[in-house]
């Protein structure tokens, strides 16, 4: 029973495009985007780019009660912090994948935080940017390589 | 296999708070550089207020102009929670570890800083135990013994815990401790009818039991607090 249910889940992400692990309670990592190893993913399109934090990173963060967002029309730089999120009593910055001018933020986060749980990938979303430099996309990670790296982390303890 | 882990402890006796900030500032950017090893300050604060990155200083219940009056400062910090107070004869650790190197998210670190609380204060006979959602903290009954509040930045993190032994609970009553209304404040000296030891004592244990939770391997104790505390400063 349990096997039909993991090729099942197997067939349902392979049609979704997700990357799904053996392992139980593995986090969910989405195929078409690129990972930073601050555990922040982005989508490109064209010389647009969305950003937010990913499932695992938000399992490792608990519920979060406050998101602090950046002002619109603000530089970011890939690797440096742009904002934070506020946890279990600890507030972690968010670092940017990319560089880039912020167009827009998720104001729908100030009113419901808990989005970045419930919805890392869609309605979690943080910021949208203009990048700079399309070139950094190469230093980040694709999806298989970020699941190996967050496998790696969680096997630290 | 993993390599052995060693933290390096400081206890610096009273330190104002925003000495505390600058130090502890330095010595993030040196963690993050691999200048120094995972690094634990212990500490006691001067009477002085805080509040978190959140700003909810609706919990302050007094007039900010009354603040010097009853002998203590306030001060707007980046760390998470509430607002709390920190006074003599409260410990204080500051953890500036790297939480990467463990795999640790803000979540199992905080957990993780709850339980060395309640493992130091079973030493005492008390039993405590972790918050429920929404409480982070160390508890006995509906009581709060211990509070946290951290900040982490590129998996480093500062600020840290504070865990009543005896301070004066008075000052508490100018707050809503942690913005939970109706919950009491109590210390190590209320919940244990224990003889206590001298607070260095107290302090050292603390730190162990903080050490033994994050699985170091060793634990350097540091001489020369002023290496670090800067003495031509004031305070």
């Amino acid at each position: 029973m349990a096997l039909r249910l993991m090729l099942a889940s197997y067939r349902i992400a392979s049609h979704l495009r997700i990357s799904v692990s053996h392992r139980a309670f593995s986090s969910v990592v989405l195929k078409d985007l690129k990972y930073a190893d601050s555990h922040e993913w982005v989508k490109i399109e064209g010389n647009k780019a969305t950003v937010g934090i990913t499932d695992h990173a938000q399992e490792h963060l608990g519920d979060v009660v406050y998101v602090e967002l950046p002002d619109v029309g603000r530089s970011v730089s890939q690797g440096e912090s742009f904002g934070a999120v506020e946890s279990v009593k600890a507030t972690s910055d968010i670092n940017s994948p990319i560089s880039g001018k912020v167009l827009q933020v998720n104001k729908d986060l100030s009113e419901s935080p808990a989005l970045v749980n419930s919805s890392p990938y869609e309605e979690g979303w943080i910021i949208k940017v203009e990048l700079s430099d399309a070139g950094e996309v190469k230093k980040l990670m694709e999806s298989d390589k970020y699941s190996k790296f967050c496998e790696e982390e969680d096997a630290k303890h | 296999m993993r390599s052995p882990r060693t933290l390096e402890v400081w206890r610096l006796g009273t330190v104002n708070y925003l000495k505390s900030l600058k130090i502890q500032d330095k010595l993030v950017s040196e963690r993050k550089s691999h200048q120094i090893p995972d690094t634990l300050l212990s500490l006691e604060h001067p009477p002085t207020y805080t509040l978190g990155k959140r700003r909810t200083d609706h919990n302050l219940l007094i007039p900010q102009s009354q603040l010097t009056k009853i002998g203590a400062e306030l001060h707007y910090t980046q760390r998470g929670g509430d607002i709390t107070f920190h006074g003599p004869h409260q410990a204080i650790l500051y953890p500036i570890i790297s939480l990467r190197s463990i795999g640790f998210g803000a979540r199992n670190y905080v957990e993780t800083l709850e339980r060395s609380m309640i493992e130091f204060a079973s030493m005492y006979g008390v039993r405590a135990r972790a918050g429920n959602k929404c409480e982070t903290g160390v508890w006995v009954g509906d009581r709060k013994i211990g509070a946290i509040g951290v900040r982490i930045s590129c998996g480093i993190t500062c600020h840290g815990l504070a865990f009543n032994i005896d301070p004066d609970l008075n000052y508490f009553e100018h707050i809503v401790p942690c913005g939970i209304a109706d919950k009491e404040v109590t210390s190590l000296r209320r919940e244990t009818d224990a003889l206590l030891p001298k607070e260095e004592v107290i302090h050292k244990q603390l730190i162990t039991c903080f050490a033994k939770a994050f699985s170091y391997d060793d634990v350097v104790w540091k001489e020369d607090p002023s290496f670090i505390l800067d003495t031509k400063d004031d305070g």
